[in-house]
């Protein structure tokens, strides 16, 4: 079907092949030297074969020797000019991610993945135009969710997670009831072209949406209207994201600008640009919303402080390669309870995830085994565990084996007893924590190799 | 989180500018907004209960039990369950979480006033047309109500004093607007001759009076710390007043002094006031006025008039303050739309262009010294990255006022309340084309709702009619972005 486009489109490729930028000089030291046959066939135009993946892996293995430097340089950062770091717990230099699961079933690449707010399922939508939902800890395929004519670029989950909003290239939003695996009635339409990116109010019900036509809109979910548009940007908008009290909006587009709205007004209350102008093509607020995480084609993805003065980059995160696709990624939390730290998480178009210590930008992990470009990183919401979707059409799910007992299950229980925990609550809890524990361990040895789950 | 992006100049704005919007959905009588600051509760004259989200503008919730206009609104203090009372002598309790209702109470008579315990949902307090107060408690299916005393406190000396004929005035007094202090101990009541009492919710007794006024008290309303009171009254007169600790173990009741702290009120043309209430801080008084178009603004530390609202060319009714926000609402009285007036924030243009400063007056651009010097773009992206040494924290929630806790009760979004304008009274008869609705339609609702009334009051209990989820059978008005 793709190949009867208009060459006028060919410009425009659509899905996940967004934002193809042979005219930008590159500023960084790795070089877009990639095969010829790559570069001009976006993902959708021809359903990616597999000894395209070859390529990529051929161009990663050529590059691979400057990435390392990178690597070593990056890790060399945090001690230069001899100050070693005095933040009182000591951090892991690394990351036990492994794999845990493969979801096959999409019959094109997956352009994003996302764990529901409660952790329960996993959403992972295609250039083929469906979406499916996974059950996170088992891998078993929930709903197929069909009704979209074209390639879906993105999804965004309600924040009571039972429903899902979509965003296809035709051009229309659709919202789903995970349950049922229905549509809404009404598509949202509004858009004259591409939806590349959506995202729901805290409240669930505003969600904001941006498209290839270079517009942000502001859609009132219960009447299916736009609410408000935003004149964004002159260039497609990659991203858009609502920080986490949905007072604020964020956009990004290949003009290498991201803006920050006020929701209630609809006015712009901050531009961020870096030197290099670099297209951004995606953006994402962090978990406490004081920052803004943004990745540009130049293989960087920056952390920016859009509050202080006009907003200043604070971090750079490189080691991956991201030229051509509009690669998106998350924030996720390791370590033990009071000395909680954050990772970045991002694909890369090598097929690798490399997670990133936020603060020293020590590469901490690189996960290897998806087989082409890295579209979307998830973590979930509570566990440690990430799920990443790519080209080569499957869903990945991984885990750490970070003993679960700092995690979500016992800090509620923490919380709600304060400090002052009787002693036979006590012994309660530290009996608890033994039999997470052996769970754990029996999951373990159940999942030594890791599954695979067809849907 | 908006906030530290805001021009402080707007943020430091507390009293709203200019009129900035409009909400429709039918005639609305009466309005309401929720703690939060979120919806806005609209009473319409028909009978029906319509949420709006203040965010959207748009319709979050429907509900129909009422066959008369609406008088008044109450939330619950966590904004779950509203209560509406309306001229058809019902109070309706409302489950927001899926629009059911909990109980509806019916009286002997029409209903001016009924506000929520502010703990205990399923208590409240009413006052009606020419009777006296109830005092309901709905924890069981059939309610109980107590009826309070309307007749003011006075020293047997002073009661000795007055003539029979007064004496037999002060007997007839009724009780034309009952509220709650902040901590549901004591319910303040005003009456039709001009006293306040105050009752003690546990012995239903009189604890005080005062005399406030000749005339009838229309209405009290607290602010958010319950001690101030403002007080309209018919003798044209908005009084504010400034009450002591009820809570106070204490307060001594029989030498409690209230005085008033400043009186409002417009001399010149005698200006009489249609409802008042208090700015989110309680600095401002704001009312409508009787026969006029402007909403007028006192700021109480020194009693004076800051400002008079323009209005639509309408008289407005109920004037209601948002919780939070210089955001004043106000309910058109002849055709029901509601009005909003509020702060302009202008667009700052350099949030547009990070590079562009706005200057005051031209300044003579000074260069720097190395400012064209050519360096490395290698080196010059290493010192960069060199620089990005500090300790960023993307994980510490600061605790703010607008957050949202995660036992905080969050109403529902229905998708499917596609008859959200459709009672306007104008429709789509085709593209472009609009004629007002026959009047009568769109309300058939109101006889199946009068066939159950009865069933419906004796159980008093839960009638399985979800609203606003329910369609609507007349037409609905469509327009479609393209």
């Amino acid at each position: 079907m793709d190949r009867e486009r208009s060459p006028k489109r060919k410009r425009s490729p659509d899905g996940l092949a967004r934002f193809s930028t042979p005219e930008r000089p590159p500023h960084s030291p790795i070089s877009a030297q990639q095969s010829p046959g790559l570069q001009p066939r976006s993902f959708l135009a021809a359903d990616v074969e597999e000894p395209q993946f070859d390529d990529v892996q051929a161009a990663y293995h050529q590059q691979h020797e400057e990435l390392r430097q990178n690597e070593v340089y990056e890790s060399r950062s945090p001690s230069v000019n001899g100050i070693q770091k005095s933040a009182s717990p000591p951090r892991e230099r690394q990351l036990g991610y492994k794999p845990k699961l493969i979801l096959r079933g999409h019959k094109k690449g997956v352009a994003q993945v996302k764990y529901s707010p409660d952790g329960r399922w996993i959403a992972s939508c295609s250039a083929d135009a469906s979406i499916k939902i996974w059950d996170s800890t088992t891998g078993s395929l929930l709903q197929t969710l069909e009704g979209h004519f074209a390639g879906i670029s993105c999804i965004a989950w309600g924040p009571d997670s039972k429903t899902i909003a979509s965003g296809s290239d035709d051009k229309s939003i659709r919202l789903w009831d995970v349950e049922t695996g229905k549509p809404h009635k009404t598509a949202f339409t509004g858009h004259h072209s591409y939806v590349y990116s959506l995202s729901f109010s805290p409240k669930g019900n505003m969600l904001v949406s941006g498209s290839y036509d270079e517009a942000v809109f502001l859609w009132d979910l219960r009447t299916a209207k736009p609410m408000r548009s935003l004149p964004a940007h002159s260039d497609p908008v990659g991203a858009v994201d609502f920080v986490r009290d949905g007072t604020l909006i964020t956009s990004c587009s290949s003009d290498g600008l991201i803006r920050v709205w006020d929701t209630a007004t609809g006015q712009c209350l901050r531009t961020l640009v870096h030197e290099d102008n670099a297209p951004v093509t995606s953006v994402k607020f962090s978990p406490n919303g004081k920052y803004l995480l943004a990745w540009t084609l130049d293989s960087c993805m920056r952390l920016w402080n859009y509050v202080e003065g006009k907003g200043r980059c604070v971090k750079t995160y490189q080691g991956h390669l991201n030229r051509k696709y509009a690669l998106s990624g998350c924030f996720g939390v390791y370590g033990t309870k009071p000395y909680e730290s954050a990772f970045v998480a991002s694909g890369s178009e090598d097929g690798r995830i490399l997670l990133w210590d936020v603060s020293s930008k020590i590469l901490l992990q690189s996960l290897e085994g998806h087989r082409g470009p890295v579209m979307s990183v998830d973590s979930h919401p509570a566990e440690r565990a990430i799920a990443s979707g790519g080209l080569d059409r499957t869903v990945r799910i991984w885990r750490s084996d970070e003993p679960i007992e700092q995690t979500f299950a016992h800090e509620q229980l923490a919380d709600e007893t304060s400090e002052e925990v009787p002693p036979d609550m006590r012994a309660e809890m530290a009996e608890m924590a033994e039999m997470e524990q052996a769970a754990q361990e029996d999951r373990e040895q159940g999942s030594e190799q890791e599954m695979e789950v067809d849907g | 989180m908006n906030l530290a992006l805001v021009d402080p100049f707007v943020l430091a704005q507390d009293c709203p500018e200019a009129m900035t919007g409009k909400l429709r959905s039918g005639h609305s009588s009466c309005i309401r907004f929720n703690h939060r600051g979120d919806y806005l509760a609209s009473g319409r004259a028909e009978g029906t209960v319509v949420v709006f989200d203040i965010e959207t503008n748009g319709v979050a919730r429907k509900m129909r039990g009422h066959t008369r206009q609406i008088q008044s609104l109450s939330w619950s203090s966590n904004d779950r369950y509203l209560l509406s009372a309306s001229q058809d002598c019902k109070c309706i309790l409302w489950d927001l979480e899926d629009g059911t209702r909990i109980r509806s109470v019916r009286f002997e008579a029409p209903i001016f006033i009924a506000e929520i315990h502010p703990t205990n949902h399923l208590m409240f307090i009413t006052a009606l047309f020419e009777q006296q107060p109830v005092l309901v408690d709905v924890t069981d299916e059939i309610p109980k109500k107590c009826t309070l005393p309307s007749v003011p406190k006075r020293s047997q000396a002073e009661w000795e004093k007055l003539s029979t004929r007064q004496q037999t005035l002060d007997e007839k007094q009724t009780t034309t607007v009952a509220v709650w202090s902040s901590s549901g101990e004591h319910v303040l009541a005003g009456t039709s001759r001009g006293w306040l009492n105050v009752i003690d919710t546990r012995s239903r007794q009189i604890v005080h009076s005062t005399h406030l006024s000749s005339n009838l008290i229309v209405f009290i309303r607290l602010t958010a710390s319950g001690r101030d009171m403002v007080i309209n009254s018919s003798d044209r007169i908005i009084r504010t007043v400034h009450l002591p600790d009820f809570t106070d173990p204490k307060t001594d009741f029989d030498n409690l002094r209230i005085e008033v702290e400043h009186k409002f009120q417009d001399l010149v043309n005698r200006l009489s006031w249609n409802h008042v209430c208090f700015s989110a801080t309680g600095d401002y008084v704001t009312a409508s006025t009787y026969m006029n178009h402007d909403v007028y603004i006192w700021e109480r530390r020194h009693g004076s008039l800051v400002k008079i609202l323009e209005g639509p060319k309408e008289e407005l009714s109920v004037v209601e303050w948002h919780p939070h926000r210089p955001f004043v609402a106000a309910v058109g009285a002849e055709s029901g739309p509601i009005f909003i007036w509020s702060l302009l924030t202008p667009q700052r243009w350099s949030a547009l262009a990070p590079d562009f400063h706005e200057v005051e007056e031209n300044v003579e651009y000074v260069e720097r010294e190395d400012e064209f010097d050519i360096q490395p773009l290698e080196e010059l992206h290493k010192r960069r990255l060199d620089q990005e040494d500090e300790e960023v924290d993307v994980l510490t929630i600061d605790p703010g006022k607008a957050d949202f806790n995660p036992g905080e009760f969050r109403m529902p979004v229905l998708l499917d309340l596609d008859a959200s304008d459709s009672e306007d009274e104008v429709i789509a008869i085709g593209t472009g084309q609009y004629r007002r609705k026959s009047p009568g339609r769109g309300q058939q609702w109101m006889n199946e709702a009068e066939a159950v009334e009865n069933a419906d009051d004796t159980a008093g209990g839960r009638k399985a009619a979800i609203n606003g989820i329910s369609k609507a059978p007349n037409g609905t008005k469509r327009r479609r972005a393209d």
